[in-house]
């Protein structure tokens, strides 16, 4: 950290255009990816990104499944490198959000968040996900005093103290190991009575003494004076709750796709994923989406990669279609 | 030798070539009894040795008392990013990781003197009369949190009564514990208001703007 790792950001505040061949609305490696392909096929290319590039990945402390980093890569550096990738091929990226997407003949319009519209030919979603909150007494009123949703961000804050991890899948699991380098005992309450994350990061979490499992258990209640202090669990086979004290609640119990902009133009699933065709396509012809935020099964960067080849490459036959209608 | 990448240092050159006005990077900084003193010199040394118009300033803590009053630091290290004139930029800690950014852009906010605050914005922020002091606690591993303290600063430069100080949670865990902070970014306006997040740009102004109702 600090010296050795100095973020430069060459993020624009604005669009330079008012017109693109493709606007890509998501940072992360599906975004970035499809920007690479868009912007290699000589596509004039815009990024819209609101929070940080590189999507939720970027604070995964160590990503050990994406091919070419035997080593593993921190998902920092893994997305910066790719959209340093992207840039250099002449993607243009801007830290702006999408308000809402329209259909106007063969245009599609983005509007932003700061009320600006920008006139593209096809339109790539790949907004990804958001964390889900666990809707329980006292998390919105210790969050930022003890409630947290970002280990990378707030793990220091726990240092020799006491924390739990709610959730069983991947991020909550390798986020319980990373918070092991700040606290002094770790608790991961799982609603069920085993794992979903990766087997070799269960394998890994079962070999540090200070975790320890509480199986088949919910948090009901989170509760404190000034922060944290404890939290009321239940266990869900006996049906008895107990109190566990502890200074600090992580919340990784799952994701929700960021769709809410663009419910009412693309078809999406009861969960709110956008559904599209094995290329990527939506209900909307020159409307695309890739990643996490399609109907899928597998949410992980490579195949977030993948999607967005596959969106870029679609979108490259989609232009090169409607001009060939033109002439 | 140095901290930058010589790639970086040619992508930095290239934007302070776009500087208006002289900026002035103003540290304070203490012998003894700072982690990041000498690394925050170190840096603000590299970045003036990029562009004839940033120029740095450096004084001692606890030896300068005037220029303390002056600047109105209250802790260190703090730097001051100014131009035209102070705008009421602070970073109190050192901004490394992903603050290291805040610290370009700043620069260049404050070389024009102007931010790309919506009209909306910077019409509201006109009812801001009377001094108000926006804390922005963050890490360094958190990448959410440089738009808090952009946002923060655009505010300031916005408006002369409005101070806007990055905080550097892990470096100041008194202040920290009195706020408690334990997740970034967490921003404090004048001890009344508090949020957390990165909130976007009309609900950071509202939260400001809520604290001139209090008292």
């Amino acid at each position: 950290m600090l010296l050795s790792d100095l973020t430069i950001e060459k993020t624009k505040e604005k669009p330079s255009c008012e017109s693109y061949d493709c606007v890509i609305i998501g940072g992360g490696p599906a975004g970035l990816t499809a920007g690479i392909y868009t912007a290699r096929a000589r596509l004039k290319t815009l990024l819209l990104e609101e929070k940080a590039i590189g999507g939720e990945i970027v604070v995964a402390d160590i990503v050990e499944n994406y091919p070419g980093f035997p080593k593993g890569i921190s998902g920092s550096d893994l997305t910066s490198a790719m959209e340093e990738q992207a840039r250099s091929f002449g993607v243009e990226i801007c830290e702006v959000g999408a308000h809402s997407i329209a259909v106007e003949g063969d245009d599609r319009i983005v509007n932003t968040t700061d009320d600006r519209r920008i006139v593209s030919k096809a339109v790539i979603i790949a907004a990804g996900t958001e964390s889900v909150k666990l809707n329980v007494k006292g998390e919105k009123q210790f969050t930022g005093r003890g409630v947290s949703y970002c280990a990378q961000c707030d793990g220091a804050f726990f240092r020799d103290k006491e924390a739990i991890v709610i959730g069983g899948g991947d991020t909550a699991i390798g986020d319980a190991i990373f918070l092991t380098r700040f606290v002094r005992k770790l608790s991961v309450v799982h609603r069920r009575d085993k794992l979903r994350a990766e087997k070799i990061l269960q394998e890994k979490a079962f070999g540090i003494p200070i975790i320890e499992f509480i199986w088949d258990s919910v948090v009901t209640e989170i509760k404190g004076a000034k922060t944290v202090q404890a939290v009321d669990i239940k266990n869900l086979k006996t049906g008895t709750s107990s109190t566990k004290r502890t200074d600090g609640v992580f919340i990784f119990i799952g994701t929700k796709p960021n769709t809410l902009f663009v419910k009412d133009i693309v078809t999406l699933n009861e969960s709110g994923y956008i559904i599209t065709t094995s290329e990527m396509g939506t209900n909307v012809p020159g409307i695309f989406a890739a990643g996490d935020v399609r109907e899928k099964t597998v949410r992980q960067v490579s195949t977030a990669v993948g999607d967005g080849a596959t969106a870029g490459a679609a979108v490259q036959r989609y232009i090169e279609r409607l001009e060939t209608v033109r002439e | 030798m140095g901290v930058l990448q010589e790639k970086d240092k040619e992508y930095l050159r290239n934007e302070f070539s776009k500087l208006k006005n002289d900026v002035r990077l103003i540290l304070f900084t203490q012998e003894d009894g700072c982690t990041y003193c000498s690394d925050e010199k170190m840096l603000m040394d590299e970045l003036s040795s990029l562009s004839p118009k940033i120029k740095v300033e450096y004084y001692d803590y606890g030896g300068q008392a005037d220029k303390k009053d002056t600047y109105k630091v209250d802790k260190f290290p703090a730097l001051i990013i100014e131009g035209a004139k102070d705008y009421g930029i602070r970073y109190y800690g050192i901004p490394a990781g992903y603050e290291f950014a805040s610290v370009i852009e700043d620069i260049m906010d404050v070389s024009q003197g102007t931010t790309n605050l919506s009209d909306n914005s910077k019409t509201r922020l006109k009812a801001i009369n009377r001094p108000v002091r926006i804390q922005v606690f963050v890490t360094p591993s958190c990448p959410y949190c440089p738009k808090a303290v952009r946002t923060a600063h655009k505010i300031a430069i916005e408006n002369e009564f409005v101070t806007a100080d990055m905080v550097e949670a892990t470096e100041f865990p008194d202040i920290s514990n009195r706020y408690s902070v334990q997740s970034v970014p967490k921003i404090v306006v004048n001890d009344d208001v508090e949020f957390v997040g990165a909130l976007p740009e009309d609900q950071f102004v509202d939260g400001v703007l809520s604290a001139l109702e209090q008292h």
